[in-house]
C-alpha cells in the first residue's frame, strides 16, 4: 500500500536539499555579510546585558550630549545624559522582537488566507478582493489607521505592520498554492481520499515554503523599517524606550550640535534593513535555482 | 525588465510633475513683486513662522500665528505696557467708573480705518456685540462674556455694563481678539480674508499656506511706519528657517527651540532677543482621580521633581519659580517663588515606600511637542527614581487637548501662554470649577479657591484683585495641585540690520516703530 509518506522526500533527500541550498547561498558574498549582520545583531539583542554598562534609560543630564568616543560612552550620550549604546543595544531588541511578531502574525494570516483562497475555487473570489481592498491603501497608511484606532503603542505597530502584510503574504501563497494544486502528486493524494486539509498542511505548504520564507526575510526588513518610522512620527514606541526611529525623531533636534544622535541610530536601522535585504536576495537565489531562467 | 521600465517612467514623471509644481510658485510671486525683496536696504522684514495663519478676523480666530499678523492691521482700546506692565489707552483717549458696573471710555477722534469708514462709538459697539453675540460663535466670546450692554453715548463715547462688577475688563479689552474691526468693511466682505483695521499696516495679499503680505498704511493716525511692506512666510521646519535666517531669505523669526538657540545665537548676521514671558508650563494631577486627592501622592510627586535641573536644560529659555502665576503676570508675588512642596528626593522615595505608591502604574499623558517631550522624559526619569512607575503616553496636540480636557489621564502636562497678562485670565479658565469638562483640564475644583479667583474678577480695585488672586495663587501650591515646571521666556531672532522691535512679554510683538538700516 503506497501512503503519503513515501510521497515525500526522504529524510536523506531532504538534508542533501538543505545542504545545496546552503551551499548556494553561501557562495553568494553579499547573502553571508547579511547572514553574519543579522546573527550579530541576534547576538546583540540577547546578550545585551553583558555587553553594556549603562543603563539605556538612566538619565543623566550633567553629562548630556557627550560626542562619541568619550570616556565611559563610546558612542556618547543623548541629551538626556542616557548612553547612546546602550540604547542602540536595547533598541537591536526591540526592533527584533517587533519585526518578527510582525511578520510571524501576518505570515499566519497570509497563508490562511492565501492557502483558502488557491485550494477553494470559490472562496478565491471573495478573498482576493478582500486582498485587493487591503491592498488599495498605502501601506504606511493603513499602518497610521490601524493604529489611529487601536492607540499608539508597540504591540499596536506590531499588529498594524501584521495586517499589513497579510496581502502580499496571502498573494505569494495563492500563487504557489494554484501551481502546486495541479501536481500529479497531489492528485494521487486526493484520489486517495486525503483529506483537504492534511494535503494543504502536509503537502502543499512544505512545498511553497520557499517563497514564503524569502518573503519572510525581506518582510522584516520592512516591518523594521516600518515599526522605526512609526516611532520616529510619534506612533509607536512611547518615550523612554529606546527605540531607534524614535532616537532618530528626538536626535533631529541636536542635528547642529550633536550629529551622533541621529546618525547612530540611523546607521543602525540601515544596516539591519541592508542585511536583512540582502538575505532575502540571496535565500530566493538559493532557494529558487530557475529564477535565472525566468528572468 | 519591465518593472525597471516602469519604474523609470513613474520617476521621470514625477520628476516633470515636480518641476511644474516648482515653476508655478515663483511665478506666483513674482506677481506680487516680492521676487527682489530681500535686497539690504528695502525697507522690508520677512517673517517665518512653522504654521500658516487660521483666518484674520480677530472675532473669529484664537491662535498665535493669526493674531501675530492680526497685531499690526488692528489696534485695541487698550494696550498693555511691555514695560511697566501697565494698561494705557491705545484707541481710547481715557475712561471712568461711574459705579463699578459702568465703564464709561472715550475715544480718540480723527481716526479712521483703512478703508475710510470712521472710527467711533459705533464701531466699538458693533466689533463688541459680535464678539459677543451666540450667533458668531467666536472662539473668544467668553473674554467679554461679563458685558451686558453697550451703548454708543455720542461718536467719541462708548458706555459698557457689565452684569456683575468685572475687574479684569481692561485687559479683556486689550487682548489681540477684541481688536475693533471695521463695520462696513465686516458688512462688505469675510475678514478672515480681508482683513480692515485701523493699525499701522494694511493688508496686500494671502496666499493660503505659503505667505502673507502686509503694506504700509500711509494715513495711520499715529504716523505711518517706515517698513513699506512685511511678508509672513510659512516655513513647518525650525530648522530650515534657521538656515532662511542666515541666508537672508528672511529676516525674523520667533519662538526659538531651546536646543536651537545655541546654534541661531553662534549665527553672525543675526540679533537674539529674549524677554522673560507670561507663559507658564506645570505638570497637573487630574483632579478627579481619587488617587490624586490624596495629599501625601501630591507632595511625593512634587517632592521628588528636580525643577532646577530641568530648567537647566532649557539654555536659558526658563525661569523657574514655584507660583503658577508668573513673574510677568498680574497677581505674582514674589513670595510665591518658593511656596509650596520643594525637591526632597529622599522624603519623596520615603512618601512612596509609606504609601505604595509605587504599586499602581502612572500614566503620564504628554503632547508630541518638544518641550512637553523634555518636561515629560525628565519627569518620568525622576518619578521612577523616586519609586513611582510611571508610563508615558504622547499625543498630536489636537487630540492631547481632547484627551486631557475629558479627564483621560492620571498626570499631565498643559501651559497657558496668558495673553492678557492678567492672573484671573489664568487661573479662572484653567482651574475655576465652572471650566471642568472645557479649560479646566486640571478638573480642579475647590470651593475656597473658586471663591478667591471669583473675588478677583469682581472686583474692580486692582490693588485688592492682586491680593485675592495671591492667595488664591498660595492656596494652590499649599495644597499641591499643581507643580510649576517654568515660566517661558519670549525669544526673537531678527537679522541685525532690524532695529526697534518690540516684543511682548506674551509672545507678541510689533512692527509699527521697526527699520532696517
Amino acid at each position: 500500500m503506497t501512503t503519503a509518506e513515501t510521497l515525500e522526500l526522504k529524510p536523506k533527500k531532504r538534508e542533501k536539499y538543505y545542504i545545496t541550498t546552503l551551499k548556494r547561498l553561501f557562495k553568494n558574498k553579499l547573502a553571508v555579510i547579511g547572514l553574519v549582520i543579522v546573527i550579530l545583531q541576534i547576538l546583540i539583542a540577547i546578550f545585551a546585558p553583558f555587553i553594556t554598562i549603562h543603563d539605556p534609560i538612566k538619565q543623566n543630564l550633567a553629562n548630556s550630549e557627550m560626542p562619541v568616543f568619550s570616556e565611559g560612552h563610546w558612542l556618547g550620550t543623548d541629551n538626556y545624559g542616557r548612553d547612546v549604546w546602550s540604547r542602540i543595544v536595547y533598541g537591536a531588541r526591540i526592533s527584533l522582537v517587533v519585526g518578527s511578531v510582525a511578520v510571524t502574525l501576518g505570515l499566519v494570516g497570509g497563508i490562511i488566507l492565501g492557502m483558502l483562497a488557491g485550494y477553494y475555487r470559490k472562496l478565491d473570489a471573495i478573498i482576493m478582493r478582500f486582498v485587493d481592498l487591503l491592498f488599495s491603501f498605502p501601506g504606511i497608511l493603513l499602518a497610521m489607521l490601524i493604529i489611529a484606532i487601536l492607540g499608539t503603542s508597540l504591540v499596536n505597530v506590531a499588529i498594524a505592520i501584521s495586517i499589513w502584510s497579510i496581502p502580499t503574504c496571502a498573494r505569494i501563497v495563492r500563487g504557489s498554492v494554484l501551481s502546486i494544486k495541479e501536481k500529479e502528486y497531489i492528485m494521487a493524494m486526493r484520489s486517495m481520499g486525503a483529506s483537504d486539509l492534511r494535503i494543504m498542511i502536509r503537502h502543499i505548504l512544505p512545498n511553497a515554503s520557499a517563497p514564503i520564507i524569502v518573503f519572510a526575510t525581506m518582510r522584516m526588513a520592512t516591518a523594521i523599517l516600518s515599526t522605526a518610522a512609526l516611532s520616529y512620527l510619534g506612533l509607536g514606541a512611547q518615550p523612554p524606550t529606546p527605540e531607534w526611529g524614535a532616537m532618530i525623531s528626538q536626535g533631529q533636534d541636536f542635528m547642529w550640535s550633536s550629529p551622533h544622535l541621529t546618525i547612530v541610530p540611523g546607521i543602525a536601522i540601515m544596516l539591519t534593513v541592508f542585511a536583512f535585504n540582502v538575505l532575502g536576495d540571496g535565500l530566493r537565489d538559493a532557494l529558487d535555482p530557475n529564477m535565472d531562467l525566468q528572468q | 525588465m519591465n518593472k525597471k521600465w516602469l519604474f523609470a517612467l513613474v520617476l521621470i514623471g514625477l520628476l516633470i510633475l515636480g518641476a511644474c509644481s516648482e515653476s508655478t510658485i515663483p511665478e506666483g510671486a513674482e506677481s506680487n513683486g516680492s521676487s527682489s525683496s530681500s535686497e539690504a536696504g528695502d525697507q522690508e522684514v520677512i517673517y517665518a513662522s512653522t504654521t500658516d495663519a487660521v483666518g484674520l478676523s480677530p472675532t473669529m480666530t484664537n491662535d498665535s500665528v493669526s493674531s501675530s499678523v492680526m497685531s499690526q492691521i488692528y489696534e485695541n482700546l487698550f494696550e498693555r505696557n511691555p514695560e511697566t506692565m501697565e494698561i494705557e489707552p491705545k484707541l481710547a483717549e481715557s475712561y471712568e467708573n461711574p459705579d463699578e458696573l459702568t465703564w464709561v471710555i472715550k475715544l480718540k477722534e480723527g481716526i479712521e480705518f483703512q478703508d475710510g469708514t470712521p472710527f467711533n462709538a459705533e464701531a466699538v459697539k458693533y466689533t463688541f456685540e459680535k464678539l459677543i453675540d451666540p450667533a458668531t460663535a467666536a472662539p473668544r466670546a467668553s473674554l467679554l462674556e461679563p458685558i451686558d450692554t453697550i451703548t454708543a453715548v455720542d461718536e467719541t463715547t462708548v458706555e459698557i455694563k457689565t452684569k456683575y462688577p468685572y475687574g479684569p475688563l481692561l485687559a479683556a479689552l486689550s487682548h489681540s481678539n477684541a481688536a475693533i474691526i471695521s463695520p462696513t468693511a465686516d458688512e462688505a466682505q469675510d475678514l478672515m480674508q480681508n482683513p480692515v483695521g485701523t493699525g499701522p499696516f494694511k493688508f496686500e495679499s494671502w496666499n493660503q499656506g505659503d505667505q502673507v503680505v502686509l503694506v504700509k498704511n500711509e494715513d495711520y493716525w499715529n504716523g505711518a511706519p517706515t517698513l513699506d511692506k512685511v511678508t509672513y512666510k510659512v516655513v513647518p521646519e525650525v530648522s530650515t528657517a534657521i538656515s532662511m535666517l542666515q541666508t537672508g531669505e528672511v529676516n525674523f523669526i520667533d519662538a526659538l527651540p531651546s536646543e536651537q538657540l545655541s546654534r541661531v545665537e553662534s549665527l553672525e548676521n543675526i540679533d537674539v532677543t529674549k524677554k522673560d514671558g507670561t507663559p507658564v508650563y506645570y505638570l497637573t494631577f487630574n483632579h478627579s482621580q481619587e488617587r490624586n486627592e490624596n495629599p501625601d501622592f501630591r507632595k511625593a510627586v512634587a517632592s521628588a521633581i528636580n525643577r532646577d535641573a530641568f530648567v537647566e536644560k532649557l539654555n536659558g529659555l526658563g525661569v523657574r519659580s514655584n507660583s503658577v502665576l508668573g513673574p510677568q503676570v498680574f497677581g505674582y508675588d514674589e513670595s510665591a517663588d518658593e511656596a509650596g512642596t520643594a525637591y526632597d528626593p529622599e522624603a519623596a522615595k520615603q512618601l512612596v515606600e509609606e504609601n505604595g505608591f509605587g504599586d499602581e502604574p502612572i500614566k503620564l499623558l504628554a503632547a508630541n511637542r518638544d518641550n512637553f517631550i523634555l518636561m515629560a522624559e525628565i519627569v518620568q526619569a525622576q518619578l521612577t527614581e523616586a519609586g513611582f512607575n510611571v508610563e508615558i503616553e504622547t499625543m498630536e496636540w489636537a487630540t492631547f487637548l481632547d484627551t486631557a480636557r475629558a479627564g483621560e489621564y492620571d498626570l499631565t502636562f498643559l501651559s497657558w501662554s496668558n495673553v492678557t497678562s492678567d492672573g484671573s485670565e489664568m487661573l479662572y479658565p484653567n482651574f475655576h470649577s465652572d471650566n471642568v469638562g472645557a479649560s479646566n483640564r486640571a478638573q480642579y475644583s475647590n470651593p475656597e479657591f473658586d471663591k478667591l479667583v471669583e473675588a478677583s474678577r469682581t472686583t474692580v480695585d486692582q490693588d485688592e484683585r492682586k491680593k485675592y488672586l495671591d492667595q488664591a495663587n498660595q492656596l494652590m501650591l499649599d495644597e499641591d495641585a499643581v507643580v510649576v515646571m517654568y515660566h517661558g521666556v519670549v525669544t526673537a531672532a531678527t537679522d541685525k540690520s532690524i532695529k526697534g522691535l518690540e516684543l511682548d512679554p506674551n509672545g507678541q510683538w510689533f512692527l509699527q516703530n521697526v527699520t532696517r538700516e
